[in-house]
């Protein structure tokens, strides 16, 4: 018998420490997703959406000026993006930034505390690539941060983005936050919303690394998109 | 009887046929000025005889006016809109999915005041309606109707699945004005008060895990020997035995999610622990006593919500309790005098004044069915009731001044928020 009360204890204590934990949602479906897109989607946010923190530390390895490391690294990011998106995809159409520049900024709620931003086509307006074709879906890509140890709660969570990061001297992990919305242009609303976070051992840093990260993001966005379907 | 077999299959039939998406609470003003938006060319409906409908079905509305929204059937932004409404109303949406979300289209709904909107359009044959209020940028309640073209069958179906229910009298300018001012009751994150009543088997002993044993064995090993003799008499433990279950019953609330506070009454049943050597007890059938424990416990505790159906709220809990400890005794039938010994046996005082602390947690799945565990700590002392007399050095120990045991239990709870 006493066995059995040490153990209903332990459990109690287990119980009660896991309730006290935060866990989090980071994605939401809309109830009418019900077909993922496989062949060919339109994709929008890569101008804009890539951007990298730590800075000088990336400067530093991969020996370009800090000037320029944050118009290079998010040129590279999306252009290894798009080569990535393009081996998914039998079809991908790049959409500009300008297209969704006119829009307001908005956000999406993935929990409770937990909310995304980004620039969404406005209800009865559909967007048309250049060619003025209309595509049936198209993925936004909001915010694309690249750095090192990131967590995404501490961009995504209102009650932690205030607090202040401690200046770190090493680094374990490369790791990429992305957050995005797969857009259904025909009915005008969010089919899918997430944010990624995508972790890899850091060993040296080269312009290799970050094409693999975000090659693996690109796949992780594929595979939720599969997944996410109602 | 024909037609009345015929008016319920028509009933069924259109209740098949038509499909309330979804129906949240809104407020429905007595006189309400009802503003019927459409964007088909031909409205479905007719906005006199809709208002006879609302009359004929609830009686309550009073004397609603009703016109066709042409302030809207005008403006390029709600025309946007409603075009994208009707592709998006769907069987499986919520009222969230349906927001406007162009921040004029947002300002538009917010400023219709005590009126009314509904809205109703045509998509492949049949009659989608929706219903606003100046609360929220999302419709209140939205449905599909099968399309006739007899205007006041689809009228009294819209009202009888939109516009049922008591209708509150519209506010004056001043009245709306104040209300305005006061905080908004949906913008609460934890109910004012949120109680619960459950019922839990459990058990309890003497020894409290992770503590070494010698603590408690000169309790736990006693036996009372001559239905008096013990090596002392601290403890209860002394006397009956100490790991035994228990039943609990326990009711209570907590105010804003923090505090709060229960009632509970718990029972045992110990057997004494009677010494075998001793021969005295041949005469004896059974003896033990019932334990009855009444208390009140301060309850601090924090809910966490992990899923719709889904929170723990883990608490910690301080109290008081009175025990009383109710003897059960029977000599052997065929034992035909009793001992000496047997009428001047142990006396438990009439009642223990204790304290209980501990911690536990309530598991509630789908908003109001728990499964509560908790553990902790209870005493039981001397309960003193007057002035303690100058010769008390002289008087008689008291049985059981310090009888204390560890518990835990694990129960059904049914949860209500007010």
């Amino acid at each position: 018998m006493k066995t059995v009360l040490h153990f209903a204890i332990c459990i109690l204590t287990m119980c009660i420490l896991c309730g006290c934990g935060q866990s989090y949602c980071w994605h939401q479906s809309h109830p009418s997703y019900k077909k993922a897109p496989t062949d060919s989607i339109a994709v929008t946010g890569l101008d804009e959406a890539f951007v990298v923190t730590r800075s000088s530390w990336f400067a530093k390895r991969l020996e370009i000026s800090k000037d320029s490391i944050q118009t290079f690294t998010s040129h590279f990011c999306s252009k290894a993006f798009l080569e990535q998106l393009q081996k998914s995809y039998k079809s991908v159409t790049v959409i500009p930034d300008v297209a969704f520049s006119h829009f307001p900024e908005e956000s999406q709620k993935l929990d409770t505390r937990i909310f995304m931003k980004g620039r969404l086509p406005e209800q009865g307006i559909v967007v048309k690539d250049s060619a003025g074709n209309v595509p049936a879906y198209i993925l936004i890509i909001h915010e694309f941060t690249l750095g090192t140890d990131l967590q995404r709660e501490n961009f995504y969570d209102y009650a932690l983005i205030h607090n202040e990061a401690p200046e770190k001297k090493t680094s374990q992990n490369l790791s990429a936050i992305v957050s995005y919305t797969l857009w259904d242009n025909m009915k005008q609303r969010p089919l899918y919303s997430a944010v990624n976070q995508v972790d890899q051992p850091n060993v040296k840093l080269t312009l290799n690394d970050i094409s693999k990260i975000v090659a693996s993001s690109v796949q992780q966005i594929k595979q939720e998109l599969t997944a996410g379907v109602k | 009887m024909k037609r009345f077999i015929l008016a319920i299959l028509i009933f069924v039939c259109s209740a098949f046929a038509d499909n309330i998406f979804f129906h949240n609470h809104w407020t429905l003003w007595k006189d309400a000025d009802v503003l019927i938006w459409s964007t088909d060319k031909v409205p479905a409906l007719d906005s006199k005889e809709f208002c006879l409908s609302l009359k004929r079905n609830n009686t309550g509305i009073g004397e609603p006016k009703c016109r066709v929204f042409g302030e809207w059937e005008r403006d390029s932004i709600a025309v946007r809109y409603s075009g994208w409404l009707i592709a998006n109303m769907e069987g499986n949406v919520k009222a969230e999915h349906l927001r406007a979300r162009h921040p004029a289209m947002v300002a538009k709904i917010e400023s219709i005041e005590d009126k009314l909107i509904l809205f109703i359009g045509e998509r492949d044959g049949k009659i989608y309606a929706a219903t606003f209020d100046e609360n929220a940028a999302e419709p209140v309640a939205a449905g599909v109707f099968e399309k006739t073209g007899d205007k006041i069958a689809l009228g009294d179906k819209i009202a009888a699945a939109f516009f049922d229910g008591a209708a509150k009298r519209r506010l004056t300018k001043e009245e709306r004005a104040k209300r305005m001012t006061e905080p908004d009751e949906s913008y609460k994150e934890v109910p004012g008060f949120q109680g619960w009543a459950g019922v839990a088997v459990g058990y309890s002993q003497a020894k409290i895990p992770l503590t070494p044993d010698n603590w408690y064995s000169s309790h736990t090993e006693s036996r009372v020997r001559n239905y008096r003799i013990t090596k002392d008499s601290a403890s209860l433990w002394n006397f009956i035995d100490d790991s035994d279950p228990q039943l609990a019953l326990y009711a209570g609330g907590t105010w804003y999610g923090f505090i709060g506070a229960e009632l509970m009454y718990r029972y045992a049943y110990h057997k004494v622990k009677t010494d075998n050597k001793d021969t005295v007890y041949q005469e004896l059938s059974y003896w033990g006593f019932h334990q009855h424990e009444i208390g009140i416990n301060v309850v601090l505790s924090r809910t966490y919500t992990h899923t719709k159906w889904f929170k723990t709220t883990p608490f910690a809990f301080v109290g008081f309790q009175y025990s009383f400890f109710v003897e059960d005794i029977g000599l052997k039938d065929d034992s035909k005098e009793h001992s000496k010994a047997y009428d001047v046996r142990i006396k438990f005082e009439d009642s223990y004044k204790g304290a209980l602390v501990g911690i536990g947690s309530h598991f509630v799945f789908f908003n109001h069915y728990g499964l509560g565990l908790r553990a902790g700590i209870s005493s039981r002392g001397r309960n003193i009731e007057e002035d303690p007399s100058p010769e008390a050095a002289a008087e008689p120990t008291t049985i059981g001044s310090s009888t204390i045991d560890c518990f835990i239990n694990l129960g059904l709870e049914y949860h209500f928020s007010m």
